[in-house]
């Protein structure tokens, strides 16, 4: 039974939960994590995997409305429900990568960074803040090199044009500025993207993006696209 | 031993009487990773039109309290595309192949059931819940006449058992059901969504590109198992019994209203057990109550 091992406030309304007992996932995966027992909130909901081991996982979330509220109550100890995995994840790179994380992007991206670390790639890890900051010590251990930013936009200070593999994750127009950047450079960048789901597994299509090939379901053919798939043409 | 949760619907053998919601459950192999499929007694596929769907622009689905709002606009492969894919890869499951049909006119219907014709499935679950681009967007459902009519179209070109699915949008849903039945439909499903809305405050603009969008969920579960035992009364044909049934009390519930089968839907993104939970708690409940079939307590109340 997957169990609560901490659950703590590590920024404003920005919560670190690890937890026993569930399947390893891979970086840039998510987890559909129940709230609740009862039927309201009536869906669970898709928390992207900030680091993991065998044994442990980390998950860092934002409080943001009454899901999120009531999972950072939840106390060591505690039950979780959360089955299994899902989404594609980050495909893994050789040589150097380059992590530009926004917001709660840069949970995920950290697990990508160690991940990468492990495997002998170099990683420059831009990170941007707009409240007060978090995982910078954890940043600092698996990053080759952290660039840390408040406030501002963090794709400025990113150079393009690097003999790297390029990842970002975090709100849409940062994700936007970072493809234009890209395409502009001929940097090959995938992208993480959020959305509303339902399901988690690309059952009931509620979670859909219309991108060059037609429409692609975040929980399952994502959220990790590759941003000339999913900002194509007239969608930059 | 016998099994006790047996069910025949229309010819149609079922290792037990529950069965995934169309549109719920895509075309049975989504959740493959999280439990055997093959568990269930039947699978509703993905509603189908007869060219196919990219399906509504904009927010697709909305929680609400203990249910959800979707407005997907069905989204779907087509017809054909089914025949040749889709139905093998359900056959292959081992559940019941139940094949979800919808359509905007009498052509798309008549042409969609025609070419199912060539599928290996074993039930056409006819959704008129659809807007009928000719009747000014109103679904062929929402009235008895329109309903029976298409009912007895389809019926006269289908090779399979024609279940109707029924709108509880509709003014008459016993009137509907009846009408369905004397135009020779072999069972009906029911209910489809409850049309719903939600509006953003914040953003002072309906939620939904459509404003209004189909409500499911353990929230509409008494009002549908109200229309399901109206339904069941005023009918002698089978019934396949939904709407919020999110638990083997619920299902059974829906069984002893009449009827002879359930399928879920919502409850299944809540937890994606709820159907084996189902399945396990119907089971002990034979075995506690010695029954030797589910069906002994078909329509009790």
């Amino acid at each position: 039974m997957p169990t609560i091992i901490e659950n703590s406030l590590i920024a404003p309304d920005i919560y670190r939960m690890r937890v026993k007992g569930i399947a390893q996932g891979a970086p840039g995966q998510f987890f559909m994590l129940r709230t609740s027992r009862g039927m309201d909130p009536f869906l669970p909901r898709p928390i992207s995997i900030c680091d993991a081991t065998a044994e442990e996982t980390t998950f860092v979330y934002r409080t943001v409305g009454k899901g999120t509220a009531l999972l950072s109550a939840m106390r060591e100890g505690d039950a979780l429900l959360c089955g299994l995995p899902l989404g594609n994840g980050f495909p893994l790179c050789e040589g150097k990568a380059v992590l530009i994380g926004g917001g709660l992007g840069v949970a995920p991206l950290l697990y990508l960074a160690k991940r990468l670390q492990q495997t002998g790639v170099y990683t420059y890890a831009y990170v941007g803040y707009s409240g007060e900051p978090f995982l910078q010590e954890e940043y600092q251990g698996a990053a080759g090199e952290f660039h840390p930013k408040q406030g501002g936009y963090i794709t400025d200070d990113v150079d393009f044009s690097l003999p790297a593999t390029y990842y970002a994750c975090g709100p849409e127009p940062m994700l936007k500025a970072a493809a234009k950047k890209a395409r502009a450079a001929g940097a090959k960048l995938h992208v993480s993207v959020e959305s509303r789901m339902a399901c988690g597994t690309g059952a009931c299509l509620g979670c859909v993006l219309p991108t060059a090939h037609g429409n692609r379901r975040v929980c399952k053919d994502g959220p990790v696209f590759d941003a000339t798939e999913l900002y194509f043409e007239d969608t930059l | 031993m016998t099994n006790r949760l047996e069910t025949i619907l229309c010819g149609v053998n079922m290792q037990n009487p529950v069965i995934a919601a169309s549109g719920t459950f895509g075309f049975g192999d989504a959740y493959a990773a999280h439990f055997d499929p093959s568990r269930l007694g039947g699978i509703s596929g993905k509603g189908l039109t007869l060219g196919g769907s990219v399906g509504n622009k904009g927010i697709r689905v909305w929680e609400t309290p203990s249910g959800m709002l979707n407005s997907i606009g069905l989204e779907n492969p087509g017809v054909a595309h089914f025949v040749k894919t889709e139905c093998r890869r359900m056959r292959a499951l081992g559940s019941a192949v139940i094949c979800n049909l919808g359509g905007h006119s009498e052509v798309d219907y008549v042409e969609g059931a025609r070419l199912l014709n060539d599928a290996d499935m074993d039930i056409l679950e006819l959704n008129i819940s659809c807007p009928n681009l000719k009747a000014g967007g109103m679904a062929f459902g929402m009235r008895a006449e329109t309903a029976a009519d298409i009912t007895s179209k389809v019926k006269a070109v289908t090779r399979f058992p024609l279940f109707v699915k029924l709108t509880p949008n509709a003014g008459d849903i016993a009137g509907v059901a009846r009408a369905c039945e004397q135009a020779g439909a072999d069972g009906l499903s029911l209910v489809n969504t409850f049309l719903g809305m939600a509006i953003d405050v914040e953003k002072r603009k309906a939620v939904f590109d459509n404003v209004y969008a189909g409500l499911s969920g353990p929230c509409i579960q008494p009002i549908a198992l109200r229309m399901v035992h109206q339904v069941c009364r005023a009918v002698n044909i089978p019934v396949m019994g939904m709407g919020g049934i999110d638990d083997w009390q619920s299902a059974l519930a829906f069984l002893m209203a009449g009827a002879a089968a359930v399928q879920i839907g919502a409850a299944t993104f809540h937890d994606l057990l709820t159907m084996c939970d189902i399945i396990d708690g119907l089971q002990a409940y034979c075995e506690k109550e010695g029954l030797e079939n589910i069906s002994e307590i078909r329509g009790i109340v």
